[in-house]
């Protein structure tokens, strides 16, 4: 089945000591319902790392992106029970809350992403690439983590002025308008790209996809 | 917009990029269409998984025990253990239901009798204002309303600029069911104006404070006892009667 793909996916992240391997996500948001507390501390050893790395892309002070996650986690704590298996797994669901709150975070302070700060830097390398000197043992991290390793690679592959749209959305919070302008390109320029660009991606991330249309 | 156009916006959308009209104008469109949500949900899945790309960083250790002490100020909302009967748990949720579904309208009740009770204060506080700034104003002039044979007393503040009077009395029992006071503005030679309907108090006092219509002036002022509501004009000879005269 596609779906336990998925879990196993994501759990090839570290063991942590509490909650064995085997547990999938869905069963931890099942005890998180309950009201177990080691359930979310396992869930965060799982995607903490995940949730913050993001919060940061997106953040650009490491406090704020320890506010976010601390936010996100309680998000997903207080509505554990409200989460939906077939909507998509757990890992997106805490994703899409962690960038949610980050950019909020962002917008409240009237400040502009990180993504689109180096965007604005014309850094031809995008956000795809690790920011710090650490990068080797980071790899090495990457390399444990099959789902990373695919998306990551997945982004480097397209082409870069696609991938920057995306990212400028994903990270920056940009509307298409907003990049646009950002960009000093066409609108329809940036949509025919962002368009493409996310159906390249689903189709090699296909294999973490739990719908999977068509 | 054709079909195949809507879909384009599925990808933008999952991403959060579209404009807000744009935006606003393809979730009505998706409320009918299959083909569109599916895509969304498809495009979504896709977008979250972006996440994955971030460049790697470490939290500081300590982040974990922030999440997990935030979360135990708060429990899941409608967290239940579902236990090895599930009866048991369902009869413990209706109970625990139904407790908080107590405590809410409970609270909600409370929530409603301060909301009214200061309101009621605002509209005391409010009264008291108007006719102390009624009575205190050097513009303000009084007649004093002497008892024609019986007991009662009146007294009249009247302030021009705000049109307003407000009136004392006193020793003046409530009239009986079915009937009121009327307090009369009597302008030189002509016809008595209604300023308005009273009552007294079982003590056999009132003060009230009531409007006077724009541009009338008045020499006399007058009290009569008058069917509940009041009458356009005064149906017996007034048992107080009092002369305007300028403050001094």
């Amino acid at each position: 089945m596609q779906k336990s793909k998925t879990d196993a996916n994501f759990e090839a992240v570290p063991d942590d000591q509490q909650v064995k391997a085997g547990v999938p996500d869905r069963a931890l948001v099942e005890r998180m319902a309950a009201g177990e507390e080691r359930a979310l501390g396992a869930l965060y050893d799982r995607h903490g790392s995940m949730a913050y790395a993001l919060a940061l892309a997106i953040v650009r002070e490491g406090a704020d992106a320890e506010e976010v996650v601390a936010d996100a986690f309680g998000q997903v704590w207080r509505s554990a029970t409200q989460y939906d298996a077939g909507r998509g797994s757990v890992a997106g669901w805490l994703a899409t809350i962690t960038r949610t709150r980050a950019l909020d975070l962002v917008r409240a302070r009237g400040r502009r992403t990180r993504a689109v700060e180096r965007a604005a830097r014309a850094d031809p390398d995008g956000l795809a690439t690790p920011l710090g000197s650490s990068a080797d043992r980071a790899d090495r991290q990457i390399e444990r983590h099959e789902a990373r390793r695919l998306v990551t690679r997945s982004l480097a592959e397209l082409p870069e002025p696609q991938r920057r749209v995306i990212e400028l959305a994903y990270f920056g919070g940009l509307s298409q308008t907003e990049i646009a302008v950002e960009l000093q390109e066409p609108l329809g320029t940036v949509k025919t790209r962002m368009r493409a660009g996310m159906e390249k991606l689903r189709g090699s991330l296909a294999p973490l996809l739990v719908g999977g249309s068509s | 917009m054709t079909d195949h156009q809507w879909t384009e916006l599925a990808a933008p959308y999952a991403l959060g990029a579209l404009d807000p009209e744009e935006r606003a104008r393809f979730e009505t469109h998706l409320a009918d269409c299959a083909v569109c949500r599916a895509e969304v949900r498809s495009h979504k899945e896709v977008a979250a998984l972006l996440a994955e790309s971030a460049p790697v960083a470490m939290p500081p250790a300590a982040l974990r025990d922030r999440v997990l002490r935030e979360a135990r100020r708060v429990r899941p909302i409608g967290a239940s253990r579902p236990g090895r009967a599930p009866w048991l748990a369902a009869a413990a949720c209706l109970v625990l239901a139904i407790g908080l579904g107590y405590a809410y309208l409970r609270e909600r009740a409370e929530r409603e009798r301060t909301v009214q009770s200061l309101a009621a204060s605002r509209d005391t506080i409010a009264a008291r204002d108007s006719l102390i700034a009624t009575i205190f104003s050097p513009d303000v002039v009084t007649a004093a309303l002497a008892a024609t044979g019986q007991a009662p007393s009146a007294r009249v503040y009247w302030n021009p600029p705000r049109h307003r009077v407000v009136v004392a009395v006193f020793n003046l029992p409530p009239a009986p069911a079915g009937r009121t006071y009327q307090l009369w503005a009597i302008p030189h030679g002509k016809k008595p104006v209604s300023l308005g309907v009273f009552n007294t108090s079982t003590d056999g006092r009132l003060t009230a404070a009531l409007e006077v219509p724009l541009g009338l002036t008045f020499e006399v002022t007058a009290v009569t006892e008058e069917p509940a509501g009041g009458s356009p004009q005064p149906t017996q000879t007034p048992f107080l009667v009092g002369k305007v005269s300028p403050a001094d």
